[in-house]
């Protein structure tokens, strides 16, 4: 079938071999098998002398002292920066290089290279010394090559920051939220659906890939199903355990607007472009139509469902209507006007209404107006001007105490059912709050009772809790963003050097910059070669066996020799990968078989183990010699969100949705002393209050003990030697490490402690130095640390502290390649947001 | 008549008021107009206004008439006798298919003679052929997505763009800077285009680089 998009699921193999031996996947549709390499060479050349003309972004040099000018002869080729851009341009920025103190400390002999929005610090050698031409080529790929005098063992490593990773998440449509298991279902506009868990830290448990040309509109749980509708005009049920949709049905009526479920979860509503609302019943295998209700003129925009199930509401343009469930008929016709001001060809359309079990009727409507109707009597009670610009939704809780609509400004307003007269009983609809945290149009909102759930056109999902709701406050019940998807959008070879992208209906593989000849730390290297674009991969060429049609998620072997494929029911296929083609080889089954998708799949590096989480939270483990089930790993309460096998002990680390980190050794089929350890002790509270689950973990290949785990604000490298020696102690056994004697952190200790250490002398490192190094990015006028290794006395090899929106931004994914070099692709925010749709025009005072 | 009766009257009594001012200042009596002359004057201005009005009844007539053979003409030149040829060929070829199966041979055979006969006005080895079923759905589709973007991001929406709200983030909020164009080199490639441009023309009127 081709109801998939290019790169729902991708991999890299491990070790490519040159360009064949690529795989890739179909979400849900098929496996891909390419063997046609195009090359695309699409980063222009550098020009030495003309460096403004021939690049896209432009390199800019600034001096960090206006008095210092610097002769023309000796640097032949920068002249021209220095005449197109006087320095008495930008006093700004040169103050504010001035006044970092690590300038000052340097006796104004640092510059600045800009590029790509980035300050790449490095050091001018002076025009004596003529190394000054090679590092004004600080380009793309900033790399940053730390050539400690203290540590030679494994200070020293390069960073590619790669930025051409142009990710871009696509608009939340719809939320539907099921109270029984704590499921929240978002729609985006390309078509995806994800499912996250609320009782799971909110983890993105599922993600259905979908069509664009969809125009999914509407959500609705009907029990435990899920139903979508959209523009296309088709009704689609999709099947929760194998991650698809389970059929699709024509409405018939033109593109669907809207689709509510009756609270019984019997029927469902559908309103159509015709003017019709249609009712389907919701059987076992499937919907059936039931009736029409009596027609309308004009599109029927929104629906809701009275709570008792006998009435139905519709919101249309300039007019709501209440139809009688079951006669099918209409009770009321309640007109909207349009707002004062508005043009006569502009007819208010109610976009949102809700009914309450009282009969009341709120409804949310494009001149900014939230209505109370009295639905007996079909009159308005009161009027809410919420904003100028539209309604776009409404939420009402579960016990119909509070109400929030979502508007254009992109804000969130509460309403309360609150007595006004402190003592009367009758109660009216106050408004109460308005939250503000996004920046874009909000289309869809819920309430749940203790938090307000918001997502629209900025793309990401924000849940705000509602304090007054709220006892006990917890890392639970904190705000939260969410921007990225909860799972690896890139993969990357370690050894061919190669990154995979996933973009939404496409995959990119790139090749990684090169850079030659050492540097001070700190400093950016000259490029030899820059990152190269290899492949634009949009159509599918299938020539795989007929059994990995589908898949759900795939994973290499170390050795490249072997694909595994994650299938229905839990099973696992295997094929073996030669120049050839692929061959079917087995499929492993697990034990017992929960039916659910599988979520993540690791082999370990010696091709013994594969390990597979579903979303259940089961992880199976398989023999890949013996191709059968091994075991299975002790069922924890929350979902894994990545895992990997270490190749050195092959213990399984894992990491879960509520930032606990277990470790299994699969040889003797039990949690490692390490992982019991730090349950005994706990992890810090600043470790498990961070909002964002790990997405990947990697081990440092020429020292496994050292785990590399990041998720989108940080990335932290665990020492599990150091903990290890801890056990001895705990233990009172003598250690024959002495150098390493450093503690998980302490509960009431600092966990991101990477700067404190550094403004300690180094006797007292060790004493308060521990088990996490945490790189961080710090919001606001802070300083941030440059992504660095360990070195010998546990202490992150600091580069360089430069202001925060210069280094490590909103990170997507970090890898240490097999040379030690260090691959962190970021993200920004600011980039994302700059290609949203428009937002409102909002007069701020004074600007 | 009447309004004729009255102009008559009208001009009677000017003649009369013209006597009397003669005959106040030269002291003649009036002159003396015949009863039959001013009738026939009367009689012949109504024929002339009679045949005036059937004139221009008949210019209109001719007018029309003129029109008409022009748009005939007009029609004639746009369909050629070739193009009406084929289109006659057309309604005899639609009910072919279907035909029942006892003429299935024949039907081959007009199948196998189809792709010989290719249209004049198409140049080349070219054919019409339908690609796609182009529903209605998708139609509506279209107009449904097109209603929501008129009434988001239509005029008198108010709408800003990404890079002045991002830019007055900065100016007010806690960590000020420059706009996002300056930050951000991809969004202010347009105002740098606009920039360099009149740069430009600011050189070339000031004549700073003699040509």
């Amino acid at each position: 079938s081709d109801s998939g998009t290019v790169g729902d699921v991708c991999n890299l193999s491990p070790a490519v071999l040159g360009l064949s031996r690529r795989c890739r996947l179909k979400g849900n549709s098929s496996v891909m098998w390419t063997e046609r390499v195009e090359r695309e060479r699409c980063l222009p050349k550098l020009n030495q002398t003309r460096p403004d003309q021939t690049r896209p972004h432009q390199t800019r040099l600034y001096q960090t002292r206006p008095d210092q000018t610097v002769p023309d002869q000796t640097r032949p080729d920068r002249t021209r920066l220095y005449q197109s851009r006087p320095e008495q341009t930008r006093p700004d920025r040169t103050r504010l290089f001035l006044t970092s103190p690590l300038l000052s400390s340097c006796e104004g002999k640092k510059t600045f290279v800009k590029t790509r929005g980035a300050f790449v610090y490095f050091r001018v050698a002076g025009p004596q010394r003529g190394a000054r031409g090679r590092s004004t080529r600080a380009v793309r790929v900033g790399i940053v090559r730390h050539t400690g005098t203290r540590s030679s063992r494994m200070g020293e490593f390069t960073v590619h920051r790669v930025r051409f990773f142009h990710y871009m998440p696509s608009a939340v449509r719809a939320l539907a939220f099921q109270p029984q298991r704590q499921k929240i279902a978002v729609a985006r506009t390309d078509g995806s659906l994800e499912i996250l868990n609320r009782a799971d830290h909110l983890f993105q448990e599922k993600v259905i890939p979908g069509r664009e040309q969809r125009g999914t509109e509407a959500l609705a749980w009907a029990g435990q199903r899920l139903f979508s509708a959209g523009l296309n005009g088709e009704l689609v049920e999709y099947d929760m355990q194998e991650l698809r949709e389970k059929y699709r049905l024509d409405a018939s009526g033109g593109p669907v607007w809207t689709l509510t479920c009756n609270p019984q979860g019997t029927r469902l509503a559908v309103g159509c472009e015709d003017g019709t609302v249609k009712l389907f019943e919701v059987c076992d295998d499937g919907i059936q139509f039931e009736r029409n209700l009596a027609k309308q003129k004009g599109r029927i925009l929104s629906l809701s469902w009275h709570p008792s199930g006998s009435r139905l509401v519709a919101g249309m343009a300039g007019v709501i209507w209440v139809f009688d469930a079951g006669t099918g008929q209409s009770v009321h016709r309640l007109l909207v006007e349009r707002g004062t001001g508005a043009p006569r060809s502009k007819e208010c359309v109610v976009w949102s209404v809700v009914c309450l079990s009282d009969g009341t009727i709120v409804s949310g409507d494009s001149s900014g107006n939230v209505k109370v109707w009295d639905g007996d009597t079909g009159t308005l009670i009161r009027n809410h001007q919420v904003t100028k610009w539209d309604v776009l939704a409404l939420s009402v809780s579960q016990d119909e105490t509070s109400l929030v609509a979502g508007t254009s400004e992109g804000t969130v307003v509460q309403f309360q059912h609150l007595s006004v007269v402190l003592g009367r009983e009758d109660k009216e609809w106050v408004q109460t709050r308005t939250f503000k945290n996004h920046t874009h149009d909000v289309r869809a909102v819920l309430e749940l009772d203790t938090a307000v759930v918001s997502g629209g056109m900025d793309t990401q999902l924000v849940v705000r809790p509602l304090l007054d709701k709220i006892d006990v406050k917890t890392s639970a019940s904190a705000l939260r963003k969410i921007h990225f998807p909860h799972r690896r959008l890139v993969s990357c070879s370690r050894t061919a050097r190669l990154l995979l992208f996933q973009h939404r209906i496409h995959l990119e593989l790139w090749r990684l910059g090169e850079s030659e000849g050492t540097g001070v730390p700190g400093s950016s290297l000259p490029i030899k070669r820059k990152p190269e674009k290899l492949l634009h991969l949009k159509t599918k060429v299938s020539k795989l066996p007929k059994v990995v049609s589908s898949a759900n998620q795939i994973c290499f072997s170390s050795d490249s020799s072997y694909l595994f494929t994650a299938s229905t029911c839990s099973s696992v296929h295997v094929l073996a990968l030669s120049q050839s083609g692929c061959t079917f080889v087995c499929t492993l089954k697990p034990k017992s078989c929960s039916g659910q998708a599988i979520l993540l799949l690791t082999a370990s590096d010696d091709g013994k183990w594969l390990a597979a989480a579903n979303a259940d939270h089961e992880v199976q483990v398989y023999n890949l010699q013996k191709r059968k089930a091994y075991c299975t790993v002790p069922v924890y309460s929350s979902g894994v969100t990545a895992m990997s096998i270490n190749p050195a002990t092959n213990n399984l680390f894992m990491v879960h949705a509520d930032q606990q980190i277990f470790e299994f050794s699969l040889e003797q089929k039990q949690y490692t002393d390490w992982s019991r350890l730090v349950h005994r002790k706990g992890l810090h509270p600043q470790w498990l209050e961070r909002d964002t689950p790990v997405t990947n973990v990697t081990f440092s290949p020429r020292n496994p003990a050292h785990v590399i785990l990041h998720d989108m604000y940080m990335f932290c490298i665990i020492d599990q030697t150091l903990c290890s020696v801890v056990v001895r102690v705990v233990y009172n056994c003598l250690s024959s490490h002495e150098r390493s004697s450093q503690p998980l952190p302490e509960r009431n200790s600092q966990l991101v402690n990477q700067l404190t250490l550094r403004s300690l002398p180094e006797k007292e490192r060790r004493a308060h130095s521990h088990a996490f190094k945490i790189c961080k990015t710090f919001k606001h006028k802070s300083w941030i640390l440059c992504p660095a290794l360990l070195g010998p006395d546990g202490v992150l090899v600091p580069a360089v502290v430069v202001k925060l929106f210069s280094l490590l931004q909103e990170l997507l994914f970090v890898e240490l390649l097999e040379d030690q070099s260090l691959v962190v692709i970021e993200r920004p925010l600011l980039d994302i947001t700059a290609q949203l749709p428009p937002p409102v025009r909002q007069k701020k005072f004074a600007t | 008549m009447a309004a004729q009766q009255r102009g008559v009257s009208h001009s009677n009594l000017e003649e009369i008021t013209i006597g009397q001012m003669s005959a106040s200042s030269e002291d003649e009596g009036p002159e003396e107009v015949a009863f039959d002359a001013s009738k026939t004057v009367a009689l012949k201005s109504m024929k002339d206004a009679l045949e005036s009005v059937k004139r221009g009844k008949e210019q209109l007539k001719e007018k029309r008439r003129k029109r008409q053979l022009f748009f005939q003409k007009q029609k004639e030149k746009r369909l050629p006798q070739t193009l009406l040829e084929e289109l006659e060929t057309v309604p005899q070829k639609q009910p072919k298919p279907s035909d029942e199966k006892d003429e299935e041979d024949t039907e081959k055979k007009a199948e196998v003679k189809k792709p010989a006969r290719v249209s004049k006005s198409l140049q080349g080895n070219c054919s019409v052929m339908w690609v796609k079923d182009r529903s209605t759905a998708y139609s509506l589709q279209q107009s449904a997505m097109d209603f929501v973007h008129a009434r988001l991001y239509g005029p008198g929406t108010q709408r800003t763009t990404n890079a002045q709200v991002l830019s007055l983030e900065r100016k007010r909020g806690l960590n000020q800077g420059a706009a996002v164009q300056f930050v951000n080199k991809k969004l202010g490639a347009e105002q740098k285009a606009k920039a360099e441009r009149t740069n430009k023309r600011f050189i070339r009127k000031q004549k700073l680089i003699p040509s």
